[in-house]
């Protein structure tokens, strides 16, 4: 058996899954206190049943989003080594920030060493200030770890107290300012999270529940909660993926599909290409700055059901926001649900409120009509960001003729609609893109069936350089010699797939190598002076993706 | 506050080489793509990258003579090269950005109007592909190419040759000591555009302050003169101090000035095949300076202040050298002879091209009308010998943007006349003031739109 938890803004839906059957499903409010409100969602769903034969459960939290978007975490100091290149100046980190100097280039060779007589003076700067925690963040340090790790050691050296956070190992991919805020904010977030999550075990541990426990991550996967405080960052954003991954697991395979997640207020919109989620290029923007946090592409469209409308001349205009329930409910001012119930396609609230919500937007004697319209509004403004969506994914950046050549053309063929809102507009907005469309059975609380279904997912990447003799395992921070200059891609993925394969096992995943999935691979011959001098290797592997099962039907609706 | 970004296209053909060991193969922007993604300088708000359409074959055809059709001297990279410059000069016509870099690969600069193969490095002009359409759907009237690679740019000043309305300058080492071999000073354009096309040719070991020498006192000053609608940079690196082709000594922060004083619409790289010590410098530079961002923390890691100097007796003598070409600029509309003749209204010159990578020597005979009503067809007679024996001849005529109705005529009777030649296996007729387009297969008896 298994529990997906998710702690929405509003709601904390949990659902209990038994052999891909939905045994139980409960919502409780979102109150200040994350803990009680989950263990509340979990008690409803637990009813009757025996902890023991739980196996596992998922949370999707929003911890640590409001954590960093009301700035309630810990000073932490910057130790950054730039070296040349961009001016200072553009890097605004908003905290105490040391320069030092040292370079790595991009092959991760050092060209400028380390003064340590500087880092001294800079520590004790930082003491003076009262900060605790270090962050140490040098340019092209994926690359060659040697300066963040010696910094390190003399701050460990001198201050055996204080948490020092390294750059390569919680942005280990290129983009040295990304890196700082990344690093930032897993270590200004680490201390709190890990506090959560020892409560959530703790209450576990109250209710007899012995289940593996798990946190879902922004890109779809999961990881244990004894190793998720390494990273809490990557918890950030997992709601959509939750959403996504419900939507995944609620229809069939192998499908081009968007799924609109329309809420009271928002439409989140997600790509599953070919039966795969879509993964944003870029990481995640976390409260305006830009991180390497891996993220599924999700556009959030501030189109609800409960968006206010109004009547401006002869136009209808939706704002982005919402101010109550729907009129036909009881709320203060019309929406798009009072359209809905209007032209039946919902039976929520209160026909005759419904048309007076229409009355109030100026059409006395023919509400049909403009309930049609705003029917029309809202579902050319969600299809039309979908239509935007894919041409995005078609204009991002590639770098290799084949890529530019195949990205084109691609549509989704089906729109999965799941949500409060769901009913009655994704016909019409899958009409609109030509698409058929779908409303899964336990729409409304697909993101917690989303959390029960996600997978354990872990990646290693490794780097070579055969000129200099080493490669790099990335996600381990561990350097490697090379003896032979004949090294190769198939002994590159040698290591990485019995290395990754160790690291499933620590993390209590049964792989097999034929399972594991490679995600990017590229390989460079050095050329000098017409001689090839050696190879650049760059594999990145992973566990398989995607969700443990499909829902089948069956139980019961809650 | 400057509203508007810089357009960058970053297209470094990780899948294409011209041979696994050549200079321009795979690995060539691999440090600079390194460098720039470890910067974040995509992230910053005065950038915005681009991914690049294709150019068409019509695109194509429209500035080149490819023998025997654009197909077969173009891959699917040559086309996404043009067209990221294509891209980005849409954007920047249409006021969306306010410049770009197209940092892409392959090459451009020494491909000329006839193409029979690779030259240089180069199939296909980016930068007059670009330029041309341009003129044909934005009808753009004046353009102006500055060539900043250490190799003269032969193939773009070939194509604007006689074309008054594009002016050409390129600096570049001296041809007496590389390659192609050309470029000097007295190669100032056709008869109907004399000193549109100006040459500087360089001494080796020239410094950044040589450089800017030359910016300042020549080419600003005829930029000025000239009022381009839309400045092109033909962006070569390989002036860098460490270029294994190249004999000069220019540094990242001489790129980065050279950048900012030009003020380019659009930069689109050319050589420069230092690709570990000066590519991901000199790239960056160019970025930082066309968004205007402050380069001044950009530096090769080599480079101290002060590293090069120049010598009293290069500076005289590039003195001597700018105040004899500003001469010929100020003289440009009242000189008409080119080194050629003149006969019966045809202005007349034979050229031979060598095509370094290919191997093949090719013999042109250009016909120039001269004509009072409009810049003039020209008719160019191309026969090639590659290593392994004749491959006969081809007949290309070229009708100028503006072109009066006789010329036209008279290009379009030619090429008629032409199709029951014995002497020609292929006729083209190019005519960019309607941008129609023909082609001829005299053996197959075949015609095709291009």
């Amino acid at each position: 058996m298994y529990i997906g938890v998710d702690v929405g803004g509003t709601y904390t839906d949990a659902v209990l899954l038994e052999k891909n059957q939905i045994k139980a499903s409960a919502k409780a409010p979102s109150g200040k206190n994350l803990l009680s409100s989950i263990l509340e969602a979990i008690d409803k769903v637990l009813q009757g049943v025996d902890p023991g034969r739980l196996k596992r459960i998922v949370f999707s939290t929003t911890m640590i989003t409001n954590l960093i978007a009301e700035r309630k975490y810990d000073p932490v100091a910057l130790l950054l080594i730039p070296g040349p290149g961009l001016s200072y100046t553009y890097y605004q980190f908003n905290t105490f920030t040391r320069i030092l100097t040292g370079t790595i280039d991009y092959r991760g060779r050092e060209t400028v060493s380390l003064k340590e007589r500087e880092v001294e003076a800079a520590l004790d700067e930082i003491a003076d200030q009262g900060f605790k925690k270090v962050c140490v963040i040098g340019k092209f340090s994926p690359r060659n770890t040697s300066h963040e790790k010696r910094l390190a050691m003399l701050v460990k050296e001198k201050y055996p107290d204080w948490e020092v956070e390294l750059g390569h190992l919680a942005g280990g991919q290129l983009n040295f300012p990304r890196r700082v805020v990344t690093t930032y904010l897993t270590a200004a977030t680490r201390e709190s999270f890990h506090h959560f999550l020892n409560l959530v075990r703790q209450s576990l541990a109250e209710r007899q529940i012995t289940a593996e426990a798990l946190i879902l991550k922004a890109d779809g996967g999961t990881l244990p909660m004894e190793n998720s405080d390494k990273i809490p960052v990557e918890t950030i954003f997992s709601g959509p993926a939750a959403s996504t991954l419900g939507a995944l697991a609620l229809t069939s395979p192998g499908e081009t599909a968007v799924i609109a997640d329309i809420g009271g207020t928002t439409t989140d919109l997600a790509l599953i290409l070919n039966g795969q989620p879509l993964l944003s290029a870029k990481g995640a923007r976390i409260e305006g700055q830009l991180t390497q946090v891996r993220t599924l592409a999700v556009k959030s469209v501030p189109i609800g059901g409960d968006s206010v409308l109004e009547r401006m001349g002869n136009e209808i205009i939706i704002h982005g926001k919402r101010m109550g329930p729907a009129y036909c409910m009881g709320g203060p001012v019309p929406t798009p649900t009072d359209a809905l119930r209007v032209l039946g396609l919902t039976t929520l609230g209160d026909q005759n409120r419904a048309a007076e919500a229409m009355a109030i937007l100026g059409e006395r004697n023919g509400s049909r009509v403009i309930a049609e319209k705003i029917l029309n509004l809202v579902v050319d403004g969600i299809s039309s960001q979908i239509n935007k969506m894919f041409q995005e994914w078609e204009l991002e950046p590639a770098y290799r003729v084949w890529e530019i050549l195949q990205k084109r053309k691609v549509r989704p063929s089906t729109v999965v609609g799941v949500g409060g809102g769901a009913n009655g507009l994704v016909d019409r907005i899958a009409e609109k893109l030509g698409c058929r469309s779908i409303i899964p059975p336990y729409a409304a609380v697909a993101n917690a069936v989303g959390a029960a279904v996600a997978k354990t997912t872990l990646q290693l990447s490794l780097r070579a350089d055969t000129e200099r003799g080493s490669y790099l395992l990335q996600e381990e921070g561990f350097e490697g010699k090379i003896d032979s200059k004949q090294f190769n891609e198939k002994q590159a993925l040698d290591i990485l797939r019995e290395r990754l394969i160790r690291m499933a096992a620590r993390h209590g995943l049964d792989v097999k190598p034929e399972q594991l999935e490679v995600t990017h691979q590229e390989v460079f011959n050095m050329v000098r002076d017409w001689q090839t001098k050696g190879r650049l290797i760059d594999i990145t592997v992973q566990t398989p993706r995607g969700i443990t099962g499909r829902i089948e039907a069956g139980g019961q609706e809650g | 506050m400057r509203c508007k970004q810089t357009g960058l296209i970053f297209f470094p053909a990780f899948d294409w080489a011209i041979s696994p060991t050549h200079p321009e193969r795979e690995e060539r922007l691999l440090y600079t793509r390194d460098q720039i993604f470890e910067e974040g300088i995509i992230d910053l708000p005065q950038i915005a990258e681009f991914t690049p359409q294709l150019a068409s074959i019509h695109d194509i055809a429209r500035t080149h003579f490819c023998v025997p059709q654009v197909e077969s001297q173009t891959t699917e990279a040559h086309l996404i090269a043009a067209g990221a410059a294509i891209t980005l000069a849409d954007q920047i016509v249409a006021g969306l950005i306010d410049n770009g870099f197209a940092l892409v690969r392959p090459p451009g600069h020494h491909a000329m109007r006839v193409v029979h193969g690779n030259r240089g490095f180069c199939n296909i002009n980016n930068e007059a592909v670009m330029v041309e359409y341009l003129r044909s759907r934005h009808g753009l009237k004046r353009v102006a190419i500055i060539d900043t690679d250490v190799h003269h740019g032969d193939g773009t000043q070939d194509i604007f040759w006689h074309d008054p309305d594009v002016l050409f300058i390129s600096f570049h080492q001296d041809g007496r000591t590389l390659y192609p071999g050309t470029g000097f000073i007295y190669e100032l354009g056709g008869p109907c555009a004399y000193a549109r096309t100006i040459n500087i040719p360089l001494p080796p070991g020239t410094t950044d302050d040589s450089l800017l020498y030359i910016v300042d006192n020549l080419i600003l000053p005829v930029l000025e003169e000239f009022r381009p609608d839309f400045i092109v940079n033909s962006a070569g690196q390989d002036n860098h101090y460490t270029d294994p082709l190249g004999s000069m000594r220019i540094t990242a922060q001489g790129y980065a000035r050279l950048t900012e004083k030009l003020r380019p619409d659009l930069a689109v790289l050319e050589g420069g095949y230092a690709i570990e010590t000066a590519l991901p410098y000199v790239n960056m530079a160019i970025i930082l300076a066309l968004a205007g961002l402050d380069y001044s923390n950009v530096r090769e890691p080599d480079f101290w202040p002060g590293r090069f100097k120049e010598t009293s007796q290069r500076t005289e003598q590039l003195k001597r050298l700018v105040d004899g070409l500003l001469k010929h600029w100020k003289n440009r509309d009242t000189t008409l002879t080119g080194r050629g003749k003149t006969v019966n209204g045809y202005y007349e010159r034979e050229k031979l091209i060598f095509y370094d990578t290919d191997y093949i020597e090719e013999h042109q005979t250009e016909k120039l009308r001269i004509c009072s009503n409009c810049t003039g067809y020209l008719s160019i007679e191309s026969e090639v010998s590659h290593g392994f024996g004749q491959a006969g001849k081809v007949l290309c005529l070229s009708v100028p943007f503006g072109a009066c109705s006789k010329c036209r005529n008279e290009a379009a009777d030619l090429y008629t006349g032409a199709k029951k030649s014995v002497v020609y296996n292929y006729i083209y007729l190019q005519d960019k003031s309607s941008d129609y387009l023909l082609g001829y297969d005299t053996k197959a008896g075949k015609e095709w739109r291009p």
